[in-house]
């Protein structure tokens, strides 16, 4: 199956890769998988005082489509509101990137992960 | 079910627990006495039903010879088809499998073939570990949720495994 150019371009040069103290107050951590394929993701989340993500991070073991979904994922979330980066969708990461229909479920995972992140984030303020 | 169930086509009762030798040499039996070879003089008819038994009996190997495969289709059986298609959230487990990947990254980078083979029993010892919860749980009603947890388990330590022996197949190069 061919790639696309995006997909390629993130999976070889990955944004925003990388690990966040996941004990930081500050800091909101999503870890998903994908039974399916055996993908596991995770995408971390700082957030500074007015609810704005000022930092993504992201670490994916999984196939191309499910990295670049990540990645696309956390270079989308930087500067926006929690409320904002919520309202990501799978399909517009899809549509970015160009998937097949039988990567569509790599962009659901990437979506879910954003909810994860920003689901524990909230936690840990007591927001929920 | 319209055709037997997999089972069936072995003369075995639905289990979890199989001798996985024994299953492998009365395949190659069966299969032997479905064989085109042995149909060359037989009607269209005959010939048609000999391919279509092979090919049943095939596809029933390769189910019930791996363990996630095996233990999906029990769920079938009972009546829980189990979506894989759907996201996992179970972080205390994802985050052992996160670690376990970043693991054998670190083996390959240092082509560690010792400690590729140390990771490989660990990991052997978690499927076995599976199996027994799961061999345990998969026909009891009540501990229906647990079951299939234990099959989403399965199905990460069965692509990490494919993972360690590519790797095995690399370093050995």
């Amino acid at each position: 199956m061919a790639y696309s150019e995006k997909v390629i371009d993130h999976y070889e040069n990955p944004r925003n890769v990388g690990k966040m103290d996941a004990e930081d107050p500050d800091v909101g951590t999503g870890m998903v998988g994908a039974p399916a394929c055996g993908d596991v993701m995770r995408l971390q989340i700082k957030v500074n005082d007015q609810g704005v993500i000022e930092d993504a991070k992201f670490k994916t073991y999984g196939c191309g489509s499910a990295i670049a979904s990540s990645s696309l994922a956390t270079e989308w979330m930087k500067g926006k509101t929690l409320d904002e980066a919520e309202t990501i969708k799978n399909t517009q990461l899809a549509e970015e990137l160009a998937l097949p229909p039988v990567k569509i479920h790599c962009s659901v995972l990437a979506e879910d992960a954003i909810k994860a992140a920003v689901r524990d984030y909230k936690q840990k303020k007591g927001l929920l | 079910m319209g055709t037997p169930c997999h089972f069936a086509l072995f003369e075995l009762q639905p289990s979890f627990r199989l001798d996985l030798d024994q299953l492998a040499a009365r395949y190659r039996e069966l299969a032997r006495s479905v064989h085109p070879d042995r149909f060359a003089d037989a009607t269209e008819r005959e010939q048609r039903l000999a391919l279509e038994h092979s090919a049943s009996l095939n596809e029933a190997y390769q189910t019930l010879k791996s363990a996630p495969k095996r233990a999906r289709y029990l769920l079938a059986l009972r009546g829980h088809e189990l979506p894989l298609e759907v996201t996992v959230q179970d972080p205390e487990f994802l985050m052992q499998q996160m670690q376990w990947r970043e693991e054998l990254e670190e083996l390959q980078d240092s082509v560690d073939l010792a400690g590729v083979a140390t990771f490989k029993r660990r990991l052997k010892v978690a499927q076995e570990e599976l199996n027994d919860s799961f061999a345990a749980c998969w026909d009891v009603t009540a501990r229906h949720e647990e079951a299939e947890r234990l099959v989403r388990r399965m199905q990460f330590l069965d692509k990490l495994s494919y993972e360690v022996r590519q790797l095995e197949e690399r370093l050995d190069d």
